[in-house]
């Protein structure tokens, strides 16, 4: 049968397709982009073969060294903080009646369909530093001198937009976890707790290293995500104040788009697919390397 | 013990309902109202917000725009991927596993850094004004995630069904169409829930790529909202929050538990 569908004409009618869109709009734009970051340009017009010159220009560029600290800051974040955060609530979700599973599910995957726009804002008017929510609840237990303007200080702007990705998408994370946790067999946990562990000695000695799988799929998926970080800086803030709040492709796009240098854009993101190429490489590497069999 | 911990745990639930709380409250509120009483419940009931966002705000061309791309995404994602995957799984030819793992490598990159030629290129294409411009590059960028998980899908399958309508003298286009596609209808389905979530809320090409008004998706449309209504009036802010985010929460309400294993079946199909 196989032999009997193989024909040229039909793989060709089958892959063609799939494998045009995807050459042309996913992998042909690495190409345009590495040649224009060798050249001064504008967006309309080429203007000179530069060499290396928009690299050196963006490595010695403080703003782009504040975009990275911004990136790598909303990255730690959500790996250091919302990872074990969602585990926790995968956990206990675990343990729940399943009537009061539902109704927590529900709530805790509803920010993640809302759009960024949408939560962004929200945020925004809870950031006020007038009647925004939290300088209320501040002034109303008496921590007056606690208030701040949230996204107007260049201390308290990038946390606070990390604060508000973390809300977002905690909850899509502890579903995946939860989803990991359903796969485990059920015998393992009997053996448990015959040998009398308890809840804490179960999730530590049992639940975690068999969810390393879905650990890996997690951690990728919200470095990745977190890496691209730009919508939110965008409506929140539009980066400022000034240049504060940056993340690299803001900066990329506001090199690119605000400033008409094309070329230094397209150096800072070639810079930064080396950057994301190595750390999906790192996480391959080096974490959970052996998948398991149950 | 169990109360107190079910307290808690129903009041996390609340952390993550309170923003939808605060938004339908909010867009009752008269512009006065928004100020002074920002998160009670509001003293007197005021639609006119709507009205007003109705007749401000674009809403249904940009609701319009939005499902023509997102749907227009998912017919050419799902058309192409489902060919695609069919051809790696059970055709038989040299450049087969070299192609999957071609376009493994699409997983990698983040559209996001590849913005600024992917712009260049859509207005190279005359397809800058025009839906296409960014039906194409979505589907281009959905087309990775989408063949790997019908290949694995299809991989599991077995071969009997086909080799029977093989036998019956069906061709290979017949066989997809009236064999294949009904069967992976499930796996269909979780990449169309996976894509709506996706292409609806996406933001930073969109925000690129579509820069005329008329050509906007929600989330676009609704910050170009945002920055001309200034922070001055919430009510109204609320009121277009609210309507824009009303197809996903309807949308949710009637399939959370289908959402939520599309949402999940990646993480553990693999």
């Amino acid at each position: 049968m196989n032999k009997y569908y193989s024909t040229k004409m039909s793989i060709f009618v089958f892959a063609a397709p799939a494998l045009l869109l995807f050459t042309v709009f996913c992998v042909y734009p690495l190409f345009p982009e590495i040649w224009m970051s060798l050249h001064n340009h504008d967006g309309f017009r080429n203007l000179g073969f530069v060499g290396l010159d928009n690299y050196k220009d963006m490595l010695s560029s403080s703003s782009f060294w504040l975009a990275h600290k911004n990136t790598y800051l909303i990255v730690g974040i959500s790996v250091l903080i919302g990872l074990p955060l969602s585990l926790m609530l995968a956990l206990f979700m675990d343990v729940q009646n399943p009537r009061f599973r539902r109704i927590f599910k529900t709530s805790a995957m509803f920010p993640a369909i809302l759009s960024v726009t949408v939560v962004s804002q929200i945020w925004v008017s809870f950031y006020d530093p007038n009647w925004g929510l939290f300088n209320t609840i501040l002034k109303s237990i008496g921590l007056e001198s606690w208030t701040h303007s949230w996204l107007t200080e260049r201390k308290t702007v990038m946390p606070s937009i990390g604060l508000s990705f973390l809300w977002q998408y905690i909850g899509l994370n502890a579903m995946l976890f939860y989803a990991g946790i359903k796969t485990i067999p059920k015998n393992y946990y009997e053996a448990a707790l015959i040998d009398g562990a308890n809840f804490v000695q179960v999730c530590i000695r049992i639940t975690i290293p068999l969810l390393q799988d879905i650990t890996k799929y997690v951690l990728i998926l919200s470095t990745l995500g977190s890496m691209a970080f730009y919508a939110q800086v965008r409506v929140m803030t539009a980066g400022g104040p000034g240049d504060t709040s940056r993340t690299v492709v803001y900066q990329m796009y506001y090199t690119a788009f605000g400033t008409s240098e094309f070329g230094k854009g397209t150096a800072i993101a070639v810079i930064f697919i080396l950057e994301c190429l190595l750390i999906s490489f790192l996480i391959q590497r080096f974490v959970a390397r052996e998948k398991l069999e149950f | 013990m169990k109360t107190i911990s079910r307290v808690f745990w129903l009041l996390i639930s609340c952390t993550f309902l309170f923003p939808l709380y605060w938004m339908i409250t909010m867009s009752f509120k008269s512009k006065a109202e928004a100020y002074s009483n920002p998160y009670g419940i509001p003293h007197n009931w005021d639609w006119g917000n709507f009205g007003d966002a109705l007749s401000q705000y674009h809403f249904f061309k940009y609701l319009q725009n939005s499902f023509i791309y997102t749907i227009g995404t998912i017919v050419v994602t799902l058309a192409a991927g489902s060919m695609l995957a069919y051809c790696l799984s059970r055709m038989q030819w040299r450049f087969s596993a070299m192609t999957l793992f071609y376009v493994s490598l699409g997983l990698i990159v983040p559209i996001e850094v590849v913005l600024i030629p992917l712009f260049q290129l859509v207005k190279l294409l005359h397809i800058k004004d025009s839906y296409l411009g960014l039906v194409l590059p979505y589907s281009g960028f959905a087309i990775a995630s989408c063949v790997l998980m019908l290949y694995a899908f299809l991989r599991s399958l077995p071969k009997e069904l086909e080799e029977a309508a093989c036998m019956d003298g069906a061709n290979v286009y017949q066989t997809f169409q009236k064999i294949i596609l009904p069967i992976i209808m499930p796996a269909l389905v979780t990449q169309c829930v996976l894509l709506f979530m996706r292409i609806w809320n996406e933001f930073p090409l969109a925000f690129v790529i579509a820069s005329k008004d008329d050509f906007r998706p929600l989330t676009v449309g609704l910050l170009d909202f945002f920055v001309s209504v200034g922070v001055s009036d919430w009510g109204l802010i609320g009121a277009s929050m609210l309507l824009s985010s009303l197809p996903t929460i309807i949308v949710y309400m009637l399939g959370n538990e289908k959402i939520e294993n599309a949402l999940t079946a990646g993480a553990i199909l693999k």
